[in-house]
């Protein structure tokens, strides 16, 4: 009972800051998403930086990039963001079926993504001979997208946490609805560095000449 | 969460239109690439896909995570970061590519 208890007074703890008027645990999101920023804007910089210098040996990512199979991957990321948005809409209607159904969808289009991943790494290595260390491009190229890819799996592991929950206690708590909410912000994110990772390091990135 | 009461965030069906944007764009972008490759459209090229990555950006920050709907501290904390991202790294690559011309 005591425990219920706590807990109902737990599910009500959304502390407003008085200052600002926004949950704490959201701004906090906001503001490690906005630091995101600078860490992706690095990665991106150093693989701006050397996948245009000439000189390196063997082959430059540019070269062997599968266009219509990224394409294809980047529209699954972003269909994810639709469920996503779907599983908060049904959560704010309480209705906890369509949440969980709306959840699980996105952790499944995000792991597809993330076979999309594997799958092109693959290919690079297997067929083009494109390893980590076969040059500062390839590097910079396995840097970037592989710490997109760990995003990703950190998102759909946050996911599946929370279907779990939600299959376990037969809905989210008003708390467990402020998780799901932080972890769409964090989900949409990821989303959007990979809008970001498309144009610049796919569609218009260039071997040397 | 900002109380939905207040808030009037698009309905399930705004969202799957924001979506099908978002698909059609994702296909503009890879037309303009193939484009691109076939006739030369020079830094159009660049002009074009970078501001289709930034409208499908702006959609997705402010439909899907609603920061246009959110108070406005939280937006200028996210574009506050993302400028300061893009003006350090624009004086990161300028710099370092001024380095290499000098070699």
């Amino acid at each position: 009972m005591t425990e219920l208890i706590h807990e109902a007074d737990l599910d009500h703890a959304h502390p407003e800051h008085e200052g600002t008027g926004v949950e704490d645990r959201k701004l906090g999101m906001w503001l490690f998403l906005s630091s995101e920023f600078l860490f992706f804007g690095a990665l991106i910089s150093n693989y701006l930086l050397y996948s245009q210098r000439p000189g390196f040996e063997g082959v430059y990512p540019a070269e062997i990039y599968d266009i219509p199979f990224t394409s294809v991957s980047s529209f699954v990321l972003l269909m994810s963001s639709l469920t996503m948005v779907l599983a908060h809409n049904a959560q704010t209607r309480e209705d906890a079926n369509g949440a969980r159904t709306w959840l699980f969808a996105t952790a499944a289009l995000g792991a597809v993504f993330l076979a999309g991943q594997v799958f092109e790494f693959t290919e690079f290595i297997v067929e083009f001979d494109m390893k980590l260390s076969t040059n500062p491009a390839a590097s910079a190229f396995y840097l970037l997208t592989g710490f997109h890819g760990t995003h990703v799996a950190i998102g759909v592991i946050m996911l599946l946490s929370l279907w779990g929950i939600s299959r376990r206690r037969g809905g989210l708590s008003d708390r467990q609805g402020l998780n799901l909410e932080l972890v769409g912000l964090y989900w949409h994110f990821v989303d959007i560095i990979w809008i970001i990772i498309f144009t610049v390091v796919y569609l218009l990135s260039e071997p040397p000449v | 969460m900002s109380s939905p009461e207040h808030i009037h965030h698009p309905t399930p069906a705004q969202y799957w239109k924001i979506a099908v944007v978002l698909a059609v764009l994702t296909a503009v972008e890879v037309a303009i690439y193939y484009i691109h490759r076939d006739f030369d459209l020079g830094n159009f090229n660049t002009v074009l896909l970078i501001a289709l990555a930034a409208l499908k950006f702006v959609i997705v920050i402010g439909w899907y995570m609603h920061l246009r709907f959110e108070n406005r501290m939280l937006s200028r904390f996210f574009t506050g970061g993302f400028i300061l991202a893009c003006a350090l790294y624009t004086i990161i690559l300028s710099a370092l590519g001024a380095i290499a011309l000098t070699r």
